[in-house]
């Protein structure tokens, strides 16, 4: 039995209730099937001979598997609890579950991998198939006559409606080089038509990543447009593009689809919409809000139960238990707050009162410069706003003005926000994004930093007075002087690539490991070494060294002697000090009058203190201040802290 | 640790304080309490021991004090109400019935400060203390100030700070004057005045002034706090002569404050049992009820077919720790479990630098850090110092990799530079910055085009702007500028809403109404104060200023709200097609659909709606889907097919809904009042029936 005390996970619980859209929000779950037609085109490999690269060398299936298989690996621990299945279609073999079937159910259907949270036995059946070329069951042979797709749709109908009923997400990725199944097949083509409707009205959305073949184009309209809907809410201009992957100059098959297939790896989930923004009294548009930015931590540990056969899963129950150890029962529970060693207490309805301080809404209470914005003005991550044209119509255009305007402007708009009913108000600043992809910039302007986002307004959320700490501290300011000019070039020559940090260059080491190493343990391979993991954070200290290493070497020779003339002259002024404040005061009012107080030695009295062996001098109490001082553990006898000391001398000064 | 504190509170309870004046409608004592409750609670909120606090009662009908005691004269009508001493939520509760407007006027102000004194040097002996004594009173009574200078001679001796604060006193300061001020009030205010002057540490106020400043939430300052106390580098110094390190310290600039959040707790009385629950009469009530703690016990599960209900306990010392691996469950040992913690040694080192033009304040992944050079370090001090002007001069910040101490994971921090620009000290901010993984790459349309199905790319579209939209938001934008919408005395613009006058109204709404509720239990729940909701909306000044431009703004706009009922997805149906825009309904020919199948129910069924020619389609369609739904949850092996059957239902009433015929989906399930106007059924009945589904 684990107890714990119900007022020591209040932090953790009231973090979550802070944050509980976000909760909600995350709990919409996702599945996606892969069906991946099987096609003499499809086998074939890129010939031979030309200028290719080696990683070029995939079939298209091969890709598309590879493409399947990267996908599984990464949501199996980026999204755990979303599911993943494949199908493989106008195939020779037909499988549906547990019947093989042929000539009955779906023909030229072999699901492969059923939709469900994949588990390491399917990583590693599927690793076999793309690593080793492993096919025992000989599934990769094309059927002699092709499967009707209005077969293979039902099938994935039929998948999608058993497998994950209320799925909030439930996409259909068909990856396919023909763009035409049925030729001039019309009753063909119908039903195909038909069974997409259904799909459609089941919820489901069809995601085509076709491939195209030796400089061919894939024609949408001679079979796929007729199976492919779009969010009719959706307007002209939000059209998703469907991708053609092929492999070009420099960009193999393989990277082409992974690109495209990984624009969709999560499902476009709003975090609110149709939220009313209030740009001034009685003129107000709709928005929807998106979290894109969002902190990735490790999943949390679970506890297994190592009893049975198979490791399982244990899941925890609590129940409450008032002083005396008695199970309370969930109507005796009341929420009340502490109060000087007592509790007050709220009825619901009244803590519901104390807590609406306005409705949800965006409400722009005017604008400042960009530059106004103070620099410590961050306390947590930003939410994406889009126009949308649900609420009221014309939100587009004005949205897009605004959006115009602010980036022209480089001003921001101040707003009170609410995200949801009941959601704490804040306080944020409206920031204009530019456009994503580099061509959008044929007007030349900067960039504007951020390609890796989508152009758009964030609301940053500024923090309260409530949130500023007062540091006290004295760091005065200082004129610049040669110190700074000898700086610029060791600036000027450590440019980050393209002078931006691209966070999409950056992949958190620790969560990368912990990936790595889960992977390994679940399939039972050999542990990485850590040492061989690739950390992109860690500074180019070669590069550093070779670009500016001479640089460096010349300022802190300058820096050294700047220091220490610093340090003269502190200790002449100090000495000066010392004198006026000797004479004017009896020594004997003095509790220390031999030498400054410990923490006020310099490194260089320190210095010469400790030649002169006069450090045993200073007594506990100052030792434990100058330690400290340093960040030096300041625990243990005199005869330890000395030796710290004169470590911690000896080492940095 | 927190300085000791002891303070004595003198209220006055003189007759004259239950009456109203100048145009209030409450008591002088209610108006001077709100100030005296609002410390006092403060106080009890803090929970704090050593901050001490004495109440003393002048003007009271009784006399009750140790000078009196001692048979000193001139001590009558004063009482003791509260001793020295630590106070609690009870100590609030009898105060509260003893604080009444009293018959009499007979007591000494001076005596009471006296006793006041005495209490405070008894109590605190000669140790490190802070001592106050705060009287409030609205001077009506008779002061006799013979002895004033002994008492502010000892006053000072002791270290007590006197703080006088008088109903409608007047103070030219804070600009308040009482027109029809009686002699008598005059006399005393002068006498109290002058007592306060003679004093080392005075405060004499009005009680206007000191009730209008409770409104301005007090913010509960926290101590620095140093993350980060090592070496800043920019190379490695390990392997490299030329790499540079400076000794630097890092401290939090900003901290999310949070709200107080609420305990689970049971009441005492209740837990009694029900026999006295049902007993309880108004006296008990008044008592107020008791609430205690609740702990939590955990209890473990594992799935077992063969156990009744599926599930079996099993005990916390069978369990190892673990990981899921999608459906796999991976148990870890201790030595595992170590392995997947990355290994990191304590470090700050910079990556590179990027000019300001590439960055964005919405990239900020949270809470900013404030980094200075170790103390009595020259060499830190020249050497940071350089690098910020150096970085301010190039319009450039420093992307490092920081490691708070070891084993902790990296972060990657942006590092701006203040040339004590901001704040009055020279450092660099750094604020944290996001990972690949912490990016969600969501597709959206581009906002200065719009790019058709056909690849074609329009610049004139009703989802564009037009030119006159595009100026009206341009006039828009700089009319409503805060930035030089008031000015100082020198014609300085004054910056409007500043971080320091942003107070975060739920947590201060919050803690005023549990400490209104502490001093009293019966007070309802006031509106949040204004101050908070301040900037909950433009300035009135603004709005005026640009009347003309949102006019015009709304003009240009032309929007126009969507009618309630076509946001719903009525209607909409009909029009779904896909890309080629083949009609579909058309291919599925001309009979309407009559027949719903299990294993396509959901598609079926809205088909079945689309083409419905009458109610009577819709409801046998309505029963065929309750079939469905009932075959379902009959044929289910545990739960299995409850997902699918609960969808079906959802999506049932979700059309229904849509169609306005709720009535037909309650001849099976229920639809709620809230969820369709049409509907008679209430929440609570939905609710019973949803329970006795599942």
């Amino acid at each position: 039995m684990a107890w714990s005390n119900d007022d020591d996970r209040r932090p953790e619980d009231d973090e979550a209730e802070d944050e509980l859209d976000e909760t909600d929000y995350k709990t919409q779950k996702d599945a996606v099937l892969f069906a991946i037609e099987v096609s003499p085109s499809m086998l074939q490999r890129p010939p031979a001979g030309e200028k290719r690269k080696k990683s070029d060398d995939d079939s298209p299936i091969a890709a598309a598997l590879k493409c399947a298989y990267q996908f599984m690996q990464q949501r199996i621990i980026a999204q755990p609890k979303d599911m993943m299945g494949i199908l493989l279609f106008n195939t020779e073999k037909s499988k549906f579950r547990d019947e093989v079937r042929s000539g009955t159910g779906y023909p030229h259907c072999y699901l492969f991998s059923d939709l469900d949270v994949p588990a390491a036995e399917d990583v590693k059946r599927l690793k076999s198939l793309v690593e080793e070329g492993e096919d025992p069951d000989e599934v990769l042979v094309p059927a002699k006559e092709p499967a009707s797709m209005a077969n293979v749709l039902f099938c994935a109908n039929q998948i999608f409606t058993t497998n994950a009923a209320n799925f909030g997400s439930r996409r259909l990725f068909i990856i396919t080089d023909n763009d035409d199944p049925h030729g001039g097949d019309k009753t063909a083509k119908s039903s195909a038509a038909v069974r997409a409707k259904d799909l459609y009205d089941l919820g489901v959305v069809i995601e085509l990543f076709p491939i195209a073949q030796s400089g061919k184009k894939f024609d949408l309209a001679k079979f796929y447009d007729d199976v492919i809907y779009r969010d009719p809410a959706a307007e002209a201009g939000s059209l998703d593009e469907v991708k053609t992957s092929r492999s070009s100059d420099g960009l193999s098959l393989l990277s082409s689809l992974i690109s495209n297939i990984n624009s969709k790896q999560t499902p476009k989930r709003a975090y609110f919409s149709k939220l009313n923004f209030e740009l001034a009294p009685n003129f107000t548009i709709s928005v929807n809000g998106y979290m894109l930015l969002h902190r990735q931590t490790p999943a949390r540990t679970c506890y297994v139960w190592l009893g049975g056969e198979q490791a399982q899963l244990a899941q925890s129950e609590t129940v409450k238990l008032d002083s005396a150890t008695r199970i309370v029962d969930k109507s005796e529970v009341k929420k009340a707050f502490k109060f000087g060693g007592d509790y007050i207490y709220f009825k619901p309805e009244e803590l519901a009162t104390l807590k609406n301080l306005g409705s949800k809404v965006l409400r722009l209470i005017g604008f400042k410069p960009r530059s106004k914005l103070p620099m410590c003005a961050s306390v947590k991550k930003s939410i994406f706003i889009f126009p949308t044209e649900e609420s009221y119509v014309g939100s587009t255009r004005v949205f897009s003005a605004l959006w115009q305007k602010l980036l022209d402007s480089d001003k921001v708009g101040i707003a009170w926000f609410v995200a949801r009913a009941n959601a704490n108000p804040i306080m944020v600043a409206i920031v204009p994004s530019r456009a994503s992809s580099g061509d959008d910039n044929d007007d030349g302007r900067p960039s504007g930093g951020t390609p890796y986002l989508p152009a758009g307004l964030w609301l940053v959320p500024l923090p309260f007075a409530d949130d500023v700490r007062e540091v006290e501290l004295s760091a005065p300011h200082r004129p610049p002087d040669s110190l700074t000019d000898k700086m610029h070039p060791i600036v000027k020559n450590l440019q980050l690539p393209k002078a931006m940090y691209n966070p999409l260059k950056y992949p958190n080491p620790s969560l990368q490991w912990h990936y790595k190493v889960l992977q390994a343990m679940a399939l039972e391979e050999e542990q990485p070494e850590q040492e061989e993991m690739e950390d992109a954070t860690i500074p180019k200290y070669r590069q550093i060294d070779k670009r500016v290493g001479g640089y460096m070497a010349e300022w802190k020779e300058l820096l050294a002697q700047k220091a220490r003339s610093l340090m003269q002259h502190r200790a002449v002024k100090r000495e000066a000090e010392e004198e006026a404040d000797g004479g004017a005061k009896p020594l004997a009012k003095r509790p220390k009058p031999i030498a400054p107080a410990g923490g006020r030695l310099n490194n260089a009295q320190l210095k010469a203190a400790m030649e002169q062996d006069t450090l045993k001098k200073l007594t506990v109490a100052e030792l434990r201040e100058i330690l400290a001082s340093k960040g030096v553990s300041a625990v243990g006898k005199k005869a330890d802290l000395l030796e710290k000391l004169e470590q911690w001398i000896e080492e940095n000064v | 640790m927190a300085d000791k504190e002891a303070t004595v509170y003198i209220v006055d309870l003189g007759e004259s304080m239950a009456d109203c004046h100048n145009g209030r409608t409450e008591s002088d004592l209610d108006f001077a309490m709100r100030y005296v409750w609002d410390k006092l609670s403060t106080t009890v909120a803090a929970n704090r021991k050593t901050w001490t606090i004495g109440v003393v009662g002048l003007n009271t009908d009784e006399t009750d004090n140790p000078q009196n005691e001692q048979g000193l004269e001139g001590y009558d009508h004063i009482s003791v109400l509260h001793d020295l001493g630590p106070i609690t939520r009870a100590s609030l509760k009898s105060l509260r019935s003893t604080i009444q407007p009293s018959r009499t006027y007979g007591g000494d102000a001076i005596s009471a400060v006296v006793v006041a004194t005495s209490m405070i040097e008894v109590f605190t002996k000669k140790l490190k203390y802070k001592r106050r004594i705060v009287l409030v009173t609205n001077g009506e009574s008779p002061i006799d100030d013979e002895s004033s200078d002994e008492v502010a001679a000892r006053l000072n001796e002791s270290n007590i700070e006197l703080v006088v604060i008088g109903v409608d006193f007047d103070d030219p300061d804070y600009g308040f004057k009482e027109e029809d001020k009686s002699r008598a009030k005059r006399n005393n205010e002068e006498i109290l005045r002058r007592l306060v002057e003679q004093c080392k540490d005075g405060v004499f106020g009005t009680m206007a002034q000191a009730v209008e400043e409770l409104a301005i939430p007090r913010i509960k300052p926290v101590r620095p706090f140093k993350a980060y106390d090592g070496p800043l580098t920019l190379g490695d110094p390990s392997k490299y002569q030329s790499a540079l390190s400076f000794h630097v310290e890092r401290y939090f600039k900003t901290k999310r404050a949070t709200p107080p959040s609420a305990s689970t707790v049971v009441s005492n009385t209740e837990r009694a049992g029900p026999s006295q629950t049902q007993t309880l009469d108004e006296d008990v009530e008044t008592e107020g009820i008791e609430f205690s703690g609740v702990k939590q016990m955990r209890s473990y599960k594992v799935d077992d077919p063969n156990a009744p209900g599926g599930k079996r306990d099993v005990e916390f010392e069978d369990l190892a720790k673990g990981y899921q691996y999608g459906r796999t469950v991976v148990p870890f040992s201790e030595s595992d479990l170590n392995i997947t913690k990355f290994d990191t040694k304590k470090s700050f080192t910079i990556l590179g630098f990027i000019p300001w033009s590439s960055y964005r304040e919405f990239i900020n992944m949270g809470e900013v850090g404030l980094i200075v050079a170790q103390k009595h370090n020259e060499e830190a001090e020249l050497g940071l110092s350089a690098l910020i002007h150096t970085l301010h001069e190039l319009e450039s910040y420093a992307v490092a990799r920081y490691v708070q101490k070891d084993g902790t994971q990296p972060q990657i921090l942006l590092l701006k530079p203040n040339p004590a620009i901001e704040d009055n000290f020279e450092c660099l901010y750094d604020v944290p910055l996001p990972f690949a993984e912490d990016v969600r790459t969501y597709q959206f349309p581009p906002l200065d085009k719009v790019l058709t199905v056909t690849g074609n790319v329009l610049k004139e579209h009703r989802l564009l702007p037009s030119e006159d939209l595009k100026e009206a938001m341009s006039d828009f934008v700089d009319a409503m500028d805060l930035s030089n919408m008031d000015v100082d005395e020198d014609g300085n613009p004054v910056e409007y809403a500043p971080i320091d006058e942003l107070y975060n109204p739920t947590i201060h709404h919050l803690n005023q109404a549990i400490r209104a509720r502490a001093v009293d239990e019966e007070a309802p729940i006031g509106p949040p104060a204004e101050i908070l909701l301040r900037f909950s909306k433009p300035p009135q000044k603004l709005l005026d200023k640009a009347k003309a431009e949102i006019t015009a703004l709304i003009d240009a706009a032309e929007v126009k709200k969507v009618p309630e009922k076509a946001q719903g997805r009525r209607g909409r149906k009909e029009t779904v097609k896909p890309l080629s825009g083949l009609d579909i309904d058309a291919l599925l020919g001309e009979k309407p659909r009559k027949t719903i199948s299990s294993e396509n129910a959901i598609p079926e069924f809205k088909q079945m709606l689309a083409t419905a020619a009458d109610d009577a389609t819709v409801e046998s369609a309505a029963k065929q889907m309750g079939e469905i739904v009932r075959k379902l949850v009959r044929d289910s092996f545990a739960d299995v097919l409850y997902p699918r059957a609960a969808e079906n239902l959802h999506v049932m009433r979700d059309e229904l809904i849509a169609l306005e015929l709720p009535g037909v989906y309650n001849k099976l399930g229920l639809i709620t009042e809230d969820e369709s106007e049409v509907s008679e059924v209430t929440a609570e009945e939905a609710k019973a029936f949803a329970t006795s589904m599942s």
